[in-house]
């Protein structure tokens, strides 16, 4: 029951009418930057992070959450009518969906889309609220052992579950490292990696890090590739209302991709790409009657759509698990939201629940709120979003790019930052074009310092003895978990890769 | 896994004599990664001695940093010469430097004090003109005017601290 008290208490938090204004425009954000083919919504959040400074750190993260949801769904709008999934977790929506729009049912495509993210939103979001508490009370007994491990686990499982190769996974988490010994070190006050210049003193801004990355660098790549988009752009056909007959086909694919999003969301696996996976591979297996027609012929089947969409709002939800509680980023929009949190001084984690439930309450209760705003903005509005696609490209991304440097400029008042700015974004546009993952990098930069600190202060209370880490029977755990993480990923592959030569001959065909 | 990655990428292409030379991208890298390992142990190995309970100075971290990156050095290496990084399509330069100029040259202008719009312009018109976008005169005054626009609400309505140069303070003064 407690935890009811609380939500209620965050439902009033998040019903002040400007936290409600940071929810909706996090919700118009996410959607308008999702739907644009190749930005998600970690970009949008990392752009608009130094902006968000004078907003307040309750106001900023139910922004940020309002922007993960948005972002979820309106990259399922440029991979049903363009088939150019914004981001990992909207490939499977562009199998089914664009041959429902090329099929002249684009709209039920769009409908079950928005549906199966409510749901699958929703749903996810009252597991948050049960399981957080439980996870708050073993967390509270970790001491710095436990952490270190549960970094290793952070660093190990987003370096080999992001991108397609490990090496490179774990290339990128050392760059992030190093960056992060940029600046005074905390404990003996020893300037490090800064070559005399004052500005290398103070900490890089993980902002400058995860624009420069995200943004300049996804710029520079979009504009290095000479092919542009050859896809053409569906128009908007049949209503985006389903019958009853049609939320009934719907129904159990939002019930299991929800079990699978929420199940793999916490999980270091990446976000969202393999639970979308699985949920389109079991409707694909399982279908009966016309739906086994519709996927056979190519025409498209709506239950393709309405569970890999309930299961990446369910993974957005699950995501916030493990970073609320014990303050590790699963995914690259997890990691942003994380630089979001520290930029306000908050370190996620059990205690943030003691100290600060207000803002963790009000962050989960505007969750629900942000889901119920999508669903209602969304379905009638569909045809606004899709205008947003035929903006010519040139000034797009040249206003991209001015936001970006304005927010930078703005919050460090210092040209020098757009010098790092700059550095980074050729960083991130190297790293894209040799398909090094970024979101190592950031979790690198973000988690390394913090690392440091609980290795070194656990060394002191031990007297140097490094033993104290392998003697606690939790971290040990913790290890063979990160073990299996790694080795995980290659099993996955090899696995899965007949069901994903099959579904790419199928997307090709 | 590398392996049965190259298998994949060997079926898909005949010309696999051509894949199998070396990856000099990758190469490059691979020698940027030991010059930076090498930068990071040059500045660990600056710091002052010291002696605590902990035996644990601030450089030991930037040691371990140090040695995983030489580490992936050498296996970047091994990835270039397996062919292990995947196919790039042709790079188009030209987007790519007037970017990169427009971003170096808001910086410069900013450094030598002309303010927020007019540098802002600057990387807005060289963005645009670097996606395709001509001339560049126009692209510029557009951004130039929608950096003013900026300038205000950001300015005024949100109380960001702009940079101001040139136009900056006769909008202030419309604003006071």
């Amino acid at each position: 029951m407690d935890t009811f008290t609380l939500l209620f208490d965050g439902l009033l938090v998040a019903a002040q009418p400007a936290n409600l204004g940071f929810a909706l425009l996090g919700v118009l954000l996410g959607t308008a930057v999702g739907v644009l083919p190749g930005l998600g919504p970690a970009l949008t959040v990392a752009l608009l992070l130094p902006v968000s400074l004078s907003f307040g750190a309750t106001g900023s993260m139910i922004m940020f959450a309002g922007i993960y949801y948005g972002g979820m769904y309106g990259g399922a709008i440029s991979s049903i009518l363009l088939n150019t999934p914004g981001e990992t977790a909207s490939i499977m929506t562009a199998l089914e969906g664009n041959k429902m729009a090329k099929d002249g049912r684009g709209g039920k495509a769009l409908g079950a889309a928005a549906i199966g993210s409510f749901f699958g939103g929703t749903c996810a979001t009252i597991g948050l609220a049960i399981i957080a508490p439980l996870m708050v009370k073993v967390a509270l007994s970790f001491g710095p052992a436990e952490y270190f491990a549960l970094m290793v686990l952070s660093f190990l499982t987003v370096s080999a579950a992001f991108g397609g190769s490990i090496i490179r996974g774990l290339t990128a988490l050392f760059i992030g490292l190093s960056i992060g010994l940029v600046g005074i070190d905390s404990l003996t006050g020893q300037a490090r990696l800064s070559f005399g210049v004052p500005e290398l003193r103070d900490n890089i801004d993980i902002a400058i890090i995860a624009v420069g990355l995200f943004a300049i660098g996804e710029t520079l790549f979009i504009a290095s590739q000479a092919s542009t988009i050859n896809e053409k752009l569906q128009a908007v056909k049949g209503s985006v209302w389903l019958s009853l007959a049609e939320l009934k086909r719907c129904l159990k694919p939002f019930l299991r991709g929800t079990g699978l999003g929420f199940l793999f969301g916490p999980l270091p696996t990446g976000g969202a790409e393999i639970p979308t996976f699985l949920s389109y591979s079991t409707e694909r297996r399982t279908a009966k009657g016309v739906a086994r027609e519709e996927f056979d012929s190519g025409r498209g089947a709506i239950e393709g759509v309405a569970g890999p969409e309930a299961a990446n709002n369910a993974s957005a939800a699950g995501t916030l698990i493990p970073l609320l509680t014990l303050g590790l980023p699963t995914s690259a929009t997890a990691a942003v939201m994380l630089a979001g949190f520290q930029q306000y001084g908050l370190q996620p984690g059990p205690l943030l629940f003691t100290s600060n439930p207000q803002l963790v309450w009000g962050l989960i209760a505007s969750l629900f709120i942000a889901n119920l705003m999508l669903v209602v903005l969304n379905l009638p509005f569909v045809g606004l979003w899709v205008k947003l696609l035929t903006i010519p490209r040139p000034w797009l991304y040249a206003g991209i790019m001015t936001f970006a440097s304005l927010g930078i400029v703005g919050a460090q008042g210092s040209a020098f930052a757009l010098i790092l700015l700059l550095v980074f974004g050729i960083l991130g546009f190297i790293m894209r074009r040799f398909d090094y993952p970024l979101a190592p990098v950031l979790v690198g930069a973000i988690l390394g310092p913090l690392a440091e600190e609980q290795l070194r202060r656990g060394l002191m209370i031990n007297q140097g003895d490094f033993t104290f880490l392998f003697t606690s029977w939790i971290a040990l755990t913790i290890y063979a978990v990160a073990i299996a993480a790694v080795a995980g990923p290659i099993l996955w592959t090899k696995l899965s890769k007949r069901g994903r030569a099959a579904a790419e001959a199928l997307h090709e065909a | 896994m590398a392996t049965h990655e190259q298998g994949g990428a060997d079926m898909r292409r005949p010309d696999e004599a051509a894949r199998r030379k070396f990856d000099l991208g990758g190469l490059a890298i691979a020698i940027g990664l030991f010059l930076f390992s090498a930068l990071i142990a040059l500045d660990a190995s600056s710091y002052p001695e010291r002696r605590s309970y902990a035996q644990i100075g601030p450089e030991i971290f930037p040691y371990i940093v140090a040695v995983g990156i030489a580490v992936f050095g050498v296996l970047t290496v091994v990835m270039a010469r397996r062919g292990d990084f995947p196919e790039r399509e042709a790079l188009n330069w030209v987007p790519v430097i007037w970017i990169i100029g427009a971003l170096a040259g808001m910086t410069a202008l900013l450094y030598a004090g002309a303010g927020f719009i007019i540098a802002s312009g600057v990387l807005f018109g060289g963005a645009a003109r670097g996606f395709g976008r001509k001339p560049v005169v126009l692209t510029v005054f557009v951004g130039v005017v929608i950096s003013a626009l900026l300038y205000v609400l950001f300015r005024q309505g949100l109380g960001l601290s702009l940079p101001a140069g040139l136009i900056e303070p006769y909008l202030n003064a419309l604003f006071r």
